[in-house]
């Protein structure tokens, strides 16, 4: 049992990290809440079922063209909206109300278009879970926790060694300094759309292939990413990574000793924890939190 | 038949309003991003309609659904009262989680999913509210009390410090103000009209079950008091008029049911985002959030 759950924890903690990983970024660059990441991460999920299941397109080629989609769909919202908003001085509160109205936007696209039935991406057939230490895992679950990690690895190296992330790190430290030694601020917030519109995508394909598609879920999934990134500090990406394993984890233990409809409510009471006891998140960094 | 229908949409008005109206103290007048205000709206209409299934009388069910969201608002003010911005609505909308969970589980008392059917019409002093034009009329009553009363309020010297908070925490502290009381008493009153707008919901429509009180449904009362003007009732008046009618016009352009739902939240969507881009402070609105 406590194997199974430990498993249950990480698989779940994998993609709430994804999740919380590409809005850390996005929040850390840009300083405000990006609430629609969460309908980015919907859209994912129903790209590949329309390049895949009904297009009829070879699965790989599907999975890249939706990776490429959910990015340019972020850079759309930041180009179209959040940018036009900037020019105006708008206040985060402003850009965060205006993401939720993103949010709700995205959804009720993917309602109309493809209707409110659950969907289900028919690509791996269910297999039989393989034991492991004492948990059955499914071979999916296993590429899920990979894949997460081997992605999670490569953006914590990109943030800490490349040019890219460098930049971005100091345009999240101080944006008119940035300015000043010639860094485009534009072109940065654009790049940290991209970079976390496309690990949405990821995270909307691991979603799509684990459980069945419905257009509601992106506020959720949104959630509990967000939920997990403030547990871990929210403006650092590996605190961020750490809080979402970590609410993925307390998330299934809990359902020991409550039964399963309270996982949402495990989840929050876990938030409440944190804010009341330990605002600044696990990783305590204080910086770019607005108090 | 034509006139059935705007009764209809008529009570709609008046129930939207008092809940939008109610959303405008905290987050218009006291600052305070609550995005899990549909929750005190569930508990006001849960408790309503179980108090009224065990014969406790109409208005004595009304005014506990106004007391009891005020009790949650208390509880709620406690972790939350240091957050601000971000940080408050993220809170606020696991708030609205946390109840939407309770209502879906606590199958004992709210018969989960199911949701409790055959909710009374109102009684008042032996009168039975029975047909809608006479609900309208309770309802009018309701939402105009409700109006003037905020209205006393938001102009009472305590809605000045409540605004003076809103506006610069700080300065009303080293003024020897307690914020920290003074918003909560922002919170509960605006928790006990919504728990009004709930008790109303529930006695008009009859049946309730957990859907209708799902955090996304307060998006359109948020598009109501941004697109109104933050700080002011009546933009918040003209704007839910405004916000409830235009998607009937959908309706008449013969529109099946299923595109009509998206539809109707793709136009508040884009109203909310244009409005936030090129009047972010809504049309008789006062101040910006900040």
């Amino acid at each position: 049992m406590f194997m199974q759950l430990l498993a249950n924890g990480l698989i779940a903690g994998a993609i709430y990290a994804l999740i919380a990983a590409g809005f850390s970024l996005i929040y850390k660059t840009n300083k405000f809440v990006h609430f629609a990441h969460g309908s980015v991460i919907v859209a994912g999920g129903y790209l590949l079922y329309l390049f895949y299941s009904l297009i009829g397109i070879n699965f790989w080629i599907s999975v890249i063209l939706t990776i490429i989609s959910t990015a340019l769909v972020g850079l759309l919202l930041n180009y179209i909206v959040y940018a036009k908003l900037r020019e105006r001085k708008a206040s985060p509160t402003i850009m965060l109300i205006a993401s939720v109205g993103l949010l709700i936007l995205i959804e009720s696209l993917v309602l109309l278009i493809f209707s409110a039935d659950a969907k289900t991406i028919g690509f791996l057939k269910v297999a039989k879970g393989i034991s492991l230490f004492g948990a059955i895992i499914t071979p999916l679950q296993i590429v899920i926790i990979i894949t997460a990690i081997l992605l999670l690895g490569f953006l914590l190296w990109l943030m800490k060694n490349s040019s890219l992330g460098k930049a971005m790190r100091a345009v999240s430290d101080d944006k008119n300094l940035s300015e000043v030694l010639g860094i485009n601020t534009k072109k940065i917030y654009n790049y940290s759309f991209i970079i976390g519109s496309a690990i949405a995508g990821i995270a909307g394909i691991l979603v799509a292939l684990e459980q069945n598609l419905e257009p509601s879920m992106g506020s959720n999934l949104m959630i509990k990413g967000f939920t997990g990134a403030i547990i871990g500090g929210v403006s650092s990406v590996p605190g961020a990574i750490l809080g979402a394993f970590l609410l993925g984890i307390v998330e299934n233990f809990g359902i020991w000793f409550l039964p399963s409809g309270y996982k949402d409510a495990i989840a929050f009471g876990l938030l409440f924890i944190f804010l009341l006891f330990k605002p600044d998140g696990l990783l305590g960094i204080k910086k770019g939190i607005k108090k | 038949m034509i006139s059935a229908y705007l009764i209809h949409v008529a009570i709609i008005i008046c129930i939207d309003l008092v809940l939008a109206l109610s959303l405008q103290i905290s987050i218009g007048y006291a600052g305070l991003l609550n995005f899990g205000h549909i929750a005190f709206f569930g508990i006001g209409a849960y408790t309503s309609a179980l108090l009224t299934m065990q014969g406790v009388p109409w208005i004595i069910a009304l005014l506990c659904a106004g007391i009891i969201p005020m009790f949650f608002a208390y509880l709620l003010s406690i972790p939350t009262n240091r957050l601000k911005g971000d940080y408050l609505a993220l809170a606020t909308m696991g708030f609205s989680f946390v109840i939407y969970a309770l209502m879906l589980n606590w199958n004992s008392l709210t018969k989960g999913p199911l949701g409790i059917p055959g909710i009374t019409k109102p009684i008042i002093f032996g009168l039975k509210i029975s047909n809608n034009l006479s609900f309208l009329i309770l309802a009018l009553v309701i939402t105009g009390l409700t109006y003037s009363i905020l209205h006393k309020i938001v102009k009472s010297p305590f809605g000045n410090l409540l605004q003076a908070t809103r506006d610069d925490e700080d300065a009303a502290k080293a003024l020897g103000k307690n914020t920290f009381k003074i918003k909560t008493i922002g919170l509960m009153i605006s928790a006990f009209f919504a728990g009004i707008a709930g008790s109303l919901y529930a006695h008009y429509i009859t049946f309730i079950d957990p859907s209708s009180f799902a955090m996304m449904m307060i998006i359109p009362i948020v598009c109501m008091i941004i697109i109104g003007g933050l700080a002011s009732l009546k933009g918040t008046f003209f704007a839910t008029i405004i916000l409830v009618i235009i998607p009937e016009i959908l309706r008449f352009v013969g529109m099946p049911s299923s595109i009509l739902g998206p539809a109707r939240q793709i136009i508040y969507a884009l109203i909310l985002i244009i409005i936030l881009i090129y009047q972010p402070k809504g049309f008789f609105g006062k101040v910006v959030l900040n």
